[in-house]
């Protein structure tokens, strides 16, 4: 019975897998306990490191990288808007949202790896202040999130049968989630830029 | 004589009351900002699907046109909101806006950016039938949308660049970048 | 075992999108409680406008 529930409910125990490691965390404050650990990291990525030398001395530099983040952000706004519009049946209705999900991913998956590595560099000039910013930990957490429900809940599920098949309130949960959780991301970065 | 007149007008904006309860409230600022930045995702990530599919990147099987058309609402409201906050920006900082050069560009490029949509959207418009479901779009269209995509990319840097003060009216004595730049009462004292 | 819609998938998509709709609106809403606190702290009452700390 068990292999069997592992055989054909493999993304559901992945998840409560997933949900179990957290709580474990949370549980024995392992989160607290890394906390330090990882200071010495941010600051080696501020003050040694070339991505961190290059964007404390060269103002321009800097701004151009954070430029391209905004930039990527915007193509994964409007890629993830286009996506989820269409499967809530807001945009594009006349077309498969087979097609308009397939055709978008590949959008999707570009820039967001031009956002983490524009994010990386932009994040590497301020580490030692970002390091002590809740709002920071919200987005690393938020991104996290938001690719991991991306690439191994969404984008397998949207794949794998055409989806009229899916049942429709699942459709909308997913649409809204990953609209709200790509926001949060973009909204906390904002607020980043504040503190 | 156009910067003594935008330098005279900005200085009367900053002197109004709402300008300067918009700079100095905690939360005033930081939402306006947020919200044009944020915006950014609506009104120009549909722009640049569009810009991709022309240039067959992106939807290559969606008839192009088709694409343009449904993604032209939800780009004018996110246009209208950015255009709405951007205003309220350069009311709540006028004379810090009127003598950016970065701010200075940006809006001469914004001016050939909508130049550049609207011949765009004349070509698409006259074009439409021929080429629809081709996977990428006749050649005119694609400079189109190669021309918006880097047009609209560098608008983002400028105003990106426009908090950072490496050009600000004190700090350089070029002739050519003080009169770019507005910066009236240092090019006077010269 | 799939049962018509609900296959493991699913239920995945659908628990995960849960979860991580319950955490932003945790989020939030936490957010905006702390915003509306630290208004009311700054004005004694809830205030959006004639607020020193807002408009």
């Amino acid at each position: 019975m068990v292999s069997n529930i592992l055989n054909n409910y493999r993304s559901v125990v992945g998840l409560a897998v997933v949900l179990l490691v957290v709580l474990l965390i949370e549980l024995f404050e392992v989160r607290a306990a890394i906390y330090p650990v990882l200071f010495p990291f941010f600051e080696w990525l501020k003050y040694s490191s070339w991505i961190g030398y290059l964007g404390t001395t060269y103002g321009s530099v800097y701004a151009t990288v954070q430029a391209g983040h905004l930039i990527s952000m915007a193509v994964i706004g409007g890629a993830v808007l286009v996506t989820d519009l269409r499967l809530l049946g807001v945009l594009l209705k006349d077309i498969p949202s087979e097609t308009i999900t397939e055709g978008t991913h590949k959008c999707f998956k570009y820039s967001l790896i031009v956002a983490i590595a524009t994010g990386i560099f932009c994040a590497a000039g301020v580490a030692d202040k970002v390091y002590y910013m809740p709002v920071f930990w919200v987005k690393m957490l938020a991104l996290l999130a938001g690719s991991c429900f991306m690439f191994f809940i969404k984008q397998p599920l949207l794949n794998s049968r055409p989806h009229e098949e899916i049942e429709p309130w699942t459709m909308r949960l997913l649409a809204v989630a990953s609209i709200l959780v790509w926001f949060t991301v973009a909204a906390t970065g904002r607020w980043i830029g504040f503190s | 004589m156009i910067n003594e007149l935008l330098l005279q007008f900005a200085q009367w904006l900053e002197g109004q009351e709402y300008s300067q309860m918009l700079v100095s409230g905690y939360y005033s600022w930081n939402w306006l900002e947020a919200t044009h930045v944020l915006t950014l995702m609506v009104s120009i990530g549909s722009l640049f699907i569009i810009d991709f599919r022309m240039l067959g990147w992106i939807l290559p099987d969606v008839p192009a046109t088709k694409i343009a058309d449904r993604l032209h609402k939800p780009m004018i409201i996110g246009f209208v909101i950015m255009f709405i906050t951007g205003i309220l920006l350069v009311y709540a900082k006028p004379v810090e806006n009127v003598q950016s050069l970065w701010f200075r560009i940006k809006m001469l490029l914004l001016v050939f950016a909508f130049i550049n949509a609207w011949v765009f959207n004349s070509r698409m418009r006259a074009a439409e039938g021929t080429w629809d479901s081709a996977r990428v779009a006749p050649k005119p269209l694609r400079a189109g949308a190669i021309i918006s995509l880097c047009l609209w990319c560098t608008v983002v840097a400028m105003g990106r660049f426009i908090p950072y003060d490496w050009v600000d009216c004190p700090k350089v004595s070029n002739t050519a970048i003080l009169w770019a730049a507005g910066c009236v009462n240092e090019l006077n004292a010269l | 075992m799939s049962n018509g819609k609900w296959d493991d998938k699913t239920i995945a998509a659908a628990s995960s999108a849960v979860i991580i709709l319950g955490g932003l609106a945790y989020y939030w809403v936490g957010e905006v409680q702390s915003t509306v606190e630290l208004l009311e702290l700054a004005y004694g009452s809830f205030k959006f406008f004639n607020n020193p700390l807002v408009f």
